[in-house]
C-alpha cells in the first residue's frame, strides 16, 4: 500500500511546484485504498481543507494513472504520526520519490538506516586496525562508558563504515529496544537544513535527542557547514550528558578538519581517536582469504600472495580486484594463479619494490617538499627542510631497510641518533597526522610509479 | 477590490493578524496577508497551516476583491502613517495602491489563488461555550506556564480542555508540574480536546479591553474562538492527554496557610542563593508548632533562612525547584495561599485559600 503511496506522490510531484508539493504531501500517507475508497492521513484540518479543495484533481489524476480507479477520496487527520503505523521505511527506501520527502521521513524514522551485512564477525581484524577493534568490542558490552565518543578515522575504504555500522548492529543484537541512529554527516545537514527551513529546528534536535546511540559518518564533509556544526555540537553535548554512545567516523582527525571549532575538535577526540590503517601484506592476505571463502571461491595461496602485494592502496580496491580475478578465471576456465601468470589482469606489472635507490628517495622527497636534494643533505634546521629530512630517514629506512647510521649518512648527517629520532618521530606522527600519512603515501607512489 | 477605512481600525486589524505571518514561512504566500471584500464585508486573514486569523474590518467604503499582501510590510507602513487619515486601498491585478492624504504607494501582492482555503468550523456538530473575557484571559494565563514545548510529546504542547462532573476544565503538565483550572460550571456538552499553547496565546494577544465575551466552537479536528472583530482557528492536537486527575495526591498530610506575597518574598530570596546550584533547590520545611520556613540548599554563594509564623499540625519538609513554585505563586489570585505536602514524597499541591477553581501541583525535587 506504501509503495502504491509512493508512486502516487510520483506523479503528484509533476504536477505542482517543489515548495509546495514539500509542505503539503509531506506528511501525508496513504491509509486505505479498500475496493475504490481511498483514505489519505493528513497533518491537520488545514492541510484537509488545502488536500480536498485546491489539490483534489490533482490527487485523482495521479491515483488513476498509478492504475487505481477511486470511488471517492477522503482525508483524515493523523498528526500523532508516531503512534501510528507509517510508510516512514519504505518511503526511504523507494528511490522515485523526490528528496524532501525521503528526507522529512528519514528525520522520524524509527529504523537505524544500518545494514545488516555490516558485522563485527566478518569484519577482519589485524594489526592495522586490532585497537579500534577492541575499542569496539568495548563499546559493545558498555555503551555510553568508557569509549565515548567514539572517534574513527582512516582513509577511504579502510572499513570505517563497515566497523561502525557493525557496532550500531552488535548493540541492536544485544538490546533491540535500543535507539540507533546511523546517518551519513551529509544527510544530517541536508536534514538539518530542511528542517530550519521548514521552521521544525526544534523537532529536528528532539528527534537526535531520543537517540541511545548516534553514528555519524564521514564527518569531514562538515567542513563549511558552520550551523550544521553548532547544531551537532548541541546535540552531542546533549547526547554526551546523558551517557548516549556517540560514534564519529572521518576520513581524518577532528583537528585536522578545517573550520571546525576547535572546542567541538577536541571534544570529538576526548575519548580517544582511533585509527583504521592500511592492512600489512599478511593482513591484507587474510582479507583476501577471508573474502574468497566467503564467495566460496578456489583460490590458490600465491595468488592471494600476488594480489596482496601489488594492491596497496585500500581495502575495497583489494577486495574489487578479487572479485574481478575470481570472475574472470571462473569465465576463462583457468584457475586465479594461472590467469594472474597469462599477464592478463590489471596488477599483473612487476613489483617495482626492489629498485628503488636512497638517491631517488631523496630526489624524490626533496621535490615533493620543493626544495633541492642539496638542502635536504644539508644542515639546515628551518622547518619544511627538516621535516623533508625526517621523512627521507624514514622512507631510506622501511623502504631500502637501510640502517639508522647508514640512512643518516645518506642524508649527510653524522649522528645516528638524530636519524633514530627522526624515524621515531615520524612513527608516532604517522599514526595521527593524516597529512603526514598521505604525503608519505604518495612520495611512496611517484616512487614506484618512476 | 477597494477599501476605505481610518489608519487606526486597519493598523489595529493588520496588527492582530500579522503576527503569524512573519519572519521564515513555507510557502512565500503565507507570509502575507489575504484581503477580502464581499458584499460589504471586509476581512483580513493570515494562516500558517496551524491556525488562522480572520479580522472582520468595519469600512466605510468598499468594492469586491480578493488580493494578498506582504503582510509585515503593510502592518508597519500603515502603523507609520499619520492617524485620523482615511486610507484607501485599491488592488489592480497583483499591485495595491494605497493612498492617505498627502501619502500614496504602491505594494506589489499576489493574486489569491495560492492562499490557503481556510476549514470551516461544522456549526452543527461543534460544541460551544461562551464565558466572560477577562476570566478567559486570567483562566489561560494561570495554566499556560506549566505547558510542554517538548515537541516529542505533542499533547504536553497544548492545554486540554475537558469536561467531567458537569465542569469544563483545561489542564496542562510538562511533566514536572500541572495545572488545572475550571472554567465554567453546569455545561451540558461534554469535549476532549487540546488546544495547542501557541494558538491560545496568540487568542490571548488578541484580547484588548473593549472585548467582553469569548465565543469558543470545538469541532474533532478543529476550534475556532470568537472575539470581538476576531477569529482564530486553530488545529487540535491529535493525541492523549494524560490521565491528570490520578496526579493530584490525596494523602496530603500538611496543610499551611500563607500569605501569598511575604511567601513570594522569601522564595525570591531563597532562589537568589540556590540559582547556581542544580535545579534552583530550595527547602521547605514545617515545624511544630508554628514554623514554617524557606531556605537555599547550602551551596558556594552562602546559605539564606526566612521564617514565616503560621499553625503547623504536622511536621515535614519538601525541596522544589524554586522557579516552579514562584511561576506558580504569581498566578494565584487570592491573597492566601494553601500549600499541602506530605513529607517529601508527594507533589506539593497549592490551591487560592477560598476558591477550588485552580489547583497547581509540583513535583518535588530529590534532596
Amino acid at each position: 500500500m506504501y509503495n502504491i503511496w509512493n508512486n502516487i506522490l510520483a506523479s503528484i510531484e509533476q504536477k505542482v511546484t517543489s515548495d509546495k508539493f514539500a509542505l503539503y504531501f509531506k506528511d501525508t500517507s496513504l491509509l486505505s485504498n479498500e475496493s475504490g475508497h481511498i483514505i489519505i492521513g493528513v497533518k491537520n484540518a488545514f492541510f484537509k481543507k488545502q488536500l480536498s479543495s485546491k489539490f483534489y484533481g490533482i490527487i485523482e489524476e495521479a491515483i488513476k494513472n498509478n492504475g487505481i480507479n477511486p470511488i471517492d477520496i477522503s482525508f483524515e487527520i493523523q498528526t500523532d504520526i508516531k503512534n501510528k503505523v507509517r510508510p516512514r521505511e519504505v518511503i526511504a527506501s523507494t528511490p522515485t520519490l523526490v528528496k524532501d520527502i525521503k528526507k522529512s521521513t528519514r528525520l522520524s524514522n524509527t529504523s537505524h538506516n544500518l545494514k545488516p551485512d555490516y558485522t563485527l564477525e566478518n569484519f577482519i581484524v589485524g594489526s592495522n586496525n586490532d585497537l579500534a577493534v577492541a575499542a569496539a568490542k568495548s563499546i559493545i558490552d558498555a555503551p555510553g562508558k568508557r569509549f565515548n565518543p567514539f572517534f574513527l578515522y582512516g582513509g577511504s575504504g579502510l572499513g570505517k563504515t563497515h566497523l561502525i555500522q557493525a557496532i550500531g548492529n552488535a548493540l541492536l543484537k544485544n538490546k533491540p529496544e535500543l535507539k540507533i541512529l546511523y546517518i551519513p554527516t551529509s544527510d544530517f545537514y541536508n536534514d538539518f537544513i530542511v528542517s530550519v527551513r521548514t521552521g521544525k529546528g526544534d523537532e529536528f534536535h528532539k528527534k537526535f535527542q531520543k537517540l541511545d546511540c548516534l553514528i555519524l559518518d564521514d564527518f569531514q564533509t562538515i567542513i563549511g557547514k558552520e550551523k550544521s556544526q553548532d547544531e551537532f555540537f548541541s546535540i552531542f553535548n546533549n547526547l554526551y550528558q546523558l551517557n548516549k554512545q556517540i560514534i564519529v567516523a572521518s576520513d581524518r582527525l577532528p583537528n585536522q578538519i578545517e573550520t571546525l571549532d576547535p572546542r567541538l575538535a577536541s571534544r570529538l577526540a576526548q575519548g580517544g581517536a582511533y585509527d583504521l590503517q592500511l592492512p600489512k601484506f599478511e593482513d591484507r592476505c587474510a582479507i583476501l582469504r577471508a573474502k574468497a571463502d566467503l564467495a566460496g571461491a578456489e583460490i590458490e595461496d600465491k595468488a592471494i600472495e600476488y594480489i596482496a602485494e601489488n594492491v596497496n592502496t585500500n581495502i575495497r580496491e583489494l577486495e574489487g580486484e578479487l572479485s574481478k580475478i575470481l570472475l574472470m578465471s571462473e569465465v576463462r576456465g583457468i584457475t586465479p594463479l594461472e590467469l594472474i601468470n597469462s599477464g592478463s589482469t590489471s596488477i599483473s606489472k612487476p613489483s617495482h619494490y626492489h629498485t628503488v635507490t636512497s638517491k631517488q628517495i631523496i630526489d624524490k622527497v626533496s621535490k615533493y617538499y620543493n626544495i633541492t636534494s642539496k638542502e635536504l643533505c644539508s644542515k639546515s634546521r628551518v622547518f619544511n627542510i627538516k621535516n623533508a629530512r625526517q621523512v627521507a630517514m624514514y622512507l631510506l629506512t622501511t623502504e631500502l631497510s637501510l640502517s639508522t647510521t647508514n640512512a643518516a649518512n645518506e642524508v649527510g648527517l653524522k649522528d645516528h641518533t638524530t636519524a633514530m629520532h627522526a624515524i621515531k618521530k615520524i612513527n608516532s606522527d604517522i599514526k595521527l597526522d593524516f597529512t603526514l600519512r598521505e604525503q608519505i603515501e604518495e612520495i611512496k607512489g611517484q616512487l614506484y610509479a618512476a | 477590490m477597494e477599501i476605505e477605512v481610518s489608519q487606526e481600525k486597519l493598523s489595529k486589524a493588520l496588527n492582530n493578524v500579522s503576527r503569524i505571518a512573519v519572519g521564515k514561512t513555507a510557502l512565500p504566500i503565507l507570509s502575507n496577508v489575504l484581503i477580502r471584500v464581499e458584499k460589504k464585508k471586509v476581512s483580513l486573514v493570515t494562516t500558517n497551516l496551524d491556525m488562522a486569523v480572520v479580522d472582520f474590518l468595519p469600512v466605510s467604503a468598499s468594492k469586491d476583491g480578493v488580493i494578498t499582501i506582504p503582510a509585515k510590510l503593510l502592518a508597519e507602513y500603515i502603523s507609520t502613517l499619520p492617524k485620523g487619515e482615511t486610507i484607501k486601498l485599491v488592488a489592480k491585478d497583483s499591485k495595491v495602491t494605497i493612498s492617505a492624504g498627502k501619502y500614496s504607494s504602491t505594494i506589489n501582492g499576489s493574486l489569491a489563488d495560492d492562499f490557503p482555503e481556510l476549514p470551516e468550523i461544522n456549526e452543527k456538530e461543534a460544541v460551544v461555550f461562551k464565558m466572560g473575557i477577562d476570566e478567559f484571559k486570567n483562566s489561560i494565563n494561570q495554566v499556560v506556564i506549566a505547558s510542554s514545548t517538548d515537541l516529542t510529546r505533542p499533547a504536553l504542547t497544548g492545554v486540554y480542555f475537558n469536561t467531567y462532573d458537569k465542569i469544563l476544565a483545561i489542564a496542562t503538565t510538562d511533566g514536572y508540574r500541572l495545572a488545572e483550572k475550571k472554567l465554567i460550571k453546569n455545561v451540558q456538552s461534554e469535549i476532549e480536546v487540546i488546544v495547542p499553547t501557541n494558538s491560545l496565546q496568540e487568542v490571548l494577544r488578541a484580547i484588548d479591553e473593549n472585548m467582553e465575551e469569548i465565543e469558543m466552537s470545538f469541532n474533532n479536528d478543529l476550534v475556532r474562538f470568537r472575539l470581538g472583530e476576531i477569529e482564530i482557528i486553530s488545529k487540535i492536537i491529535d493525541a492523549s492527554f494524560p490521565d491528570y486527575k490520578k496526579l493530584i495526591p490525596k494523602d496530603n498530610n500538611i496543610k499551611l496557610t500563607l500569605d501569598k506575597e511575604e511567601l513570594i518574598r522569601d522564595t525570591k530570596l531563597a532562589a537568589l542563593f540556590a540559582r547556581r546550584s542544580a535545579g534552583g533547590s530550595i527547602v521547605l520545611e514545617a515545624k511544630k508548632p508554628n514554623t514554617f520556613s524557606i531556605r537555599s540548599v547550602a551551596n558556594e554563594l552562602g546559605e539564606n533562612d526566612s521564617i514565616i509564623e503560621t499553625k503547623v499540625e504536622e511536621e515535614g519538609k519538601i525541596n522544589l525547584n524554586s522557579r516552579f513554585l514562584l511561576d506558580a505563586l504569581n498566578v494565584i489570585e487570592e491573597k492566601e495561599v494553601n500549600l499541602e505536602f506530605a513529607n517529601r514524597i508527594n507533589p506539593i499541591i497549592l490551591t487560592n485559600k477560598k476558591s477550588s477553581d485552580y489547583t497547581h501541583i509540583i513535583m518535588p525535587l530529590n534532596s
